[in-house]
């Protein structure tokens, strides 16, 4: 050890560390520089600790999977559980939204028609396949208090007629088709009236077709029709379409108009049933009433 | 034919199940097709149902051909078991056909298939619409009739190779193959 102490080497290498101290005091006076040298070995290795770096990193983060598998497990399903959760209050939250609006669109319905009873918001399940006048199926029926040639409506107007009900569907006959007709009135004349009914031609276009109109009609380009309600079949004051063009019945006895309906009827989503309103089935009672009269 | 062993006999069996399965998650596909958007669409359970006739005894495809034509009548809207019987006609029909006079080629099925369908839309127009009178009817005919039924021709080929495919996956065979025939007389 003595001689050690006194040897060369320990000599060197206390002027080593001297040096290094030297450097180390160096260093602390240039303010959070680093020393020339300091940048050139940085450099000069700089390609090779990026490669070891990444395989270093790609063993420790395979190492840590290893090792702590179950505890990235048990977190992965909690978090799992959670988005679950999230999207469930989310899905919720659109469903709420959309009931919400349905029934604001109600509301001003039935503000304007007070005597009218509507059903729930109905979803339109689907449309009837190739049915050239867009009938369709909705997903109330004779559970929800819904009746055969029960009216369908949107906010916007008259859809069509319910023409078959089960416990929990119902087909729906839009105005397209000719199998339906709806007494109507002109809401800015009020005194052109006629029959609604669908053709087939019009319905290649989704529009419907006002007949046996007066000649002499005021009726122009963009008024409005609305039920009259006298048929007893579809309440009174509700809009079905605006004018688009009218004409002479090749006949030449009558008018008629072409009626774009108030609902884009090859897009719905969900319309109301109403279920009940004054005047239902007034006209038919009559009809029973004369029928057994003259028996 | 060779006796069938036990095990053999499981894997048919296990194979005439998950055949059965797959033709009616088809027809239930079919169905969804069908009944989904508003624009004109084949009537996709018709080369379905004649898939499975020609492929399988008269029983079987009759009862195909029911159920896949109360599906019809469900997803046109029409009166329930009308195209019902239509459809257990057409299934026992083809099944008869190819029984007897034709083989079981490409061909031959899509000129049946064509048959049928255009059967099948040509007695919808004459009993919906054309009977009814309405007034420019014809236009039906040639807008709707003729385009669903174009599509249906069209869909035929594209269903004949599905259930090829099935077939030919999962189908029994009727006969032993030459190979077959020289290896069980070697084992004999």
């Amino acid at each position: 050890m003595g001689e050690f102490l006194k040897s060369t080497r320990f000599k060197v290498l206390l002027a080593f560390l001297a040096f290094l101290v030297g450097i180390m005091i160096y260093s602390v006076t240039k303010g959070g520089y680093s020393l020339s040298g300091v940048s050139f070995i940085n450099t000069i290795t700089k390609p090779f600790r990026y490669i070891s770096n990444s395989i270093s990193m790609k063993i420790e983060k395979n190492a840590d999977s290893i090792n702590n598998a179950d505890a990235y497990y048990e977190e992965n399903q909690e978090l799992k559980k959670q988005i679950g959760e999230l999207n469930k209050k989310l899905t919720n939250y659109d469903d709420l939204v959309a009931e919400v609006e349905e029934l604001r669109k109600l509301v001003v319905i039935k503000e304007e028609h007070p005597d009218n009873i509507f059903s729930q918001p109905a979803e339109v399940m689907g449309y009837i396949a190739n049915d050239p006048f867009k009938g369709f199926t909705i997903d109330r029926g004779y559970a929800d208090d819904i009746e055969p040639y029960s009216p369908v409506i949107t906010p916007e107007g008259i859809v069509g007629i319910v023409i078959d009900v089960s416990q929990h569907s119902s087909t729906v006959r839009t105005l397209l088709s000719p199998d339906l007709s709806i007494a109507a009135i002109c809401s800015s004349t009020n005194t052109d009236f006629g029959i609604i009914e669908g053709t087939v031609i019009t319905a290649e276009n989704g529009m419907t077709k006002l007949t046996h109109l007066d000649k002499n009609h005021q009726i122009k380009k963009g008024d409005l029709m609305i039920t009259s309600g006298s048929s007893g079949l579809f309440p009174k004051d509700h809009a079905i379409g605006t004018v688009t063009k009218t004409g002479i019945e090749a006949n030449g006895l009558s008018a008629y108009a072409e009626i774009e309906p108030c609902a884009d009827i090859s897009r719905l989503r969900s319309v109301f049933v109403i279920t009940d309103f004054d005047g239902k089935n007034d006209s038919t009672k009559e009809d029973t009433d004369e029928d057994k009269n003259n028996s | 034919m060779r006796i069938k062993t036990t095990r053999e006999k499981r894997i048919l069996y296990f194979k005439t199940t998950l055949r059965w399965i797959i033709y009616y998650l088809i027809i239930f596909s079919s169905f969804i097709v069908m009944t989904s958007g508003s624009w004109k669409k084949p009537v996709l359970l018709v080369p379905v149902a004649l898939c499975i006739a020609i492929n399988n005894d008269i029983m079987a495809s009759a009862y195909t051909g029911a159920f896949c034509g109360l599906l019809i009548d469900v997803a046109c809207g029409r009166l329930v078991g009308y195209n019902a019987v239509l459809l257990t006609v057409f299934c026992v029909a083809s099944t008869l056909i190819f029984e007897l006079y034709l083989r079981r080629k490409f061909v031959n099925f899509i000129v049946i298939a064509a048959a049928a369908a255009f059967l099948q839309c040509w007695l919808d127009y004459k009993f919906f619409y054309e009977i009814w009178g309405f007034a420019d009817v014809e236009r039906i005919f040639r807008n709707t009739t003729l385009k669903v039924w174009g599509y249906t021709v069209i869909s035929s080929v594209f269903i004949y190779i599905l259930f090829k495919i099935i077939n030919n996956w999962l189908m029994p065979k009727e006969h032993l193959t030459i190979e077959e025939v020289i290896r069980t007389n070697q084992g004999a």
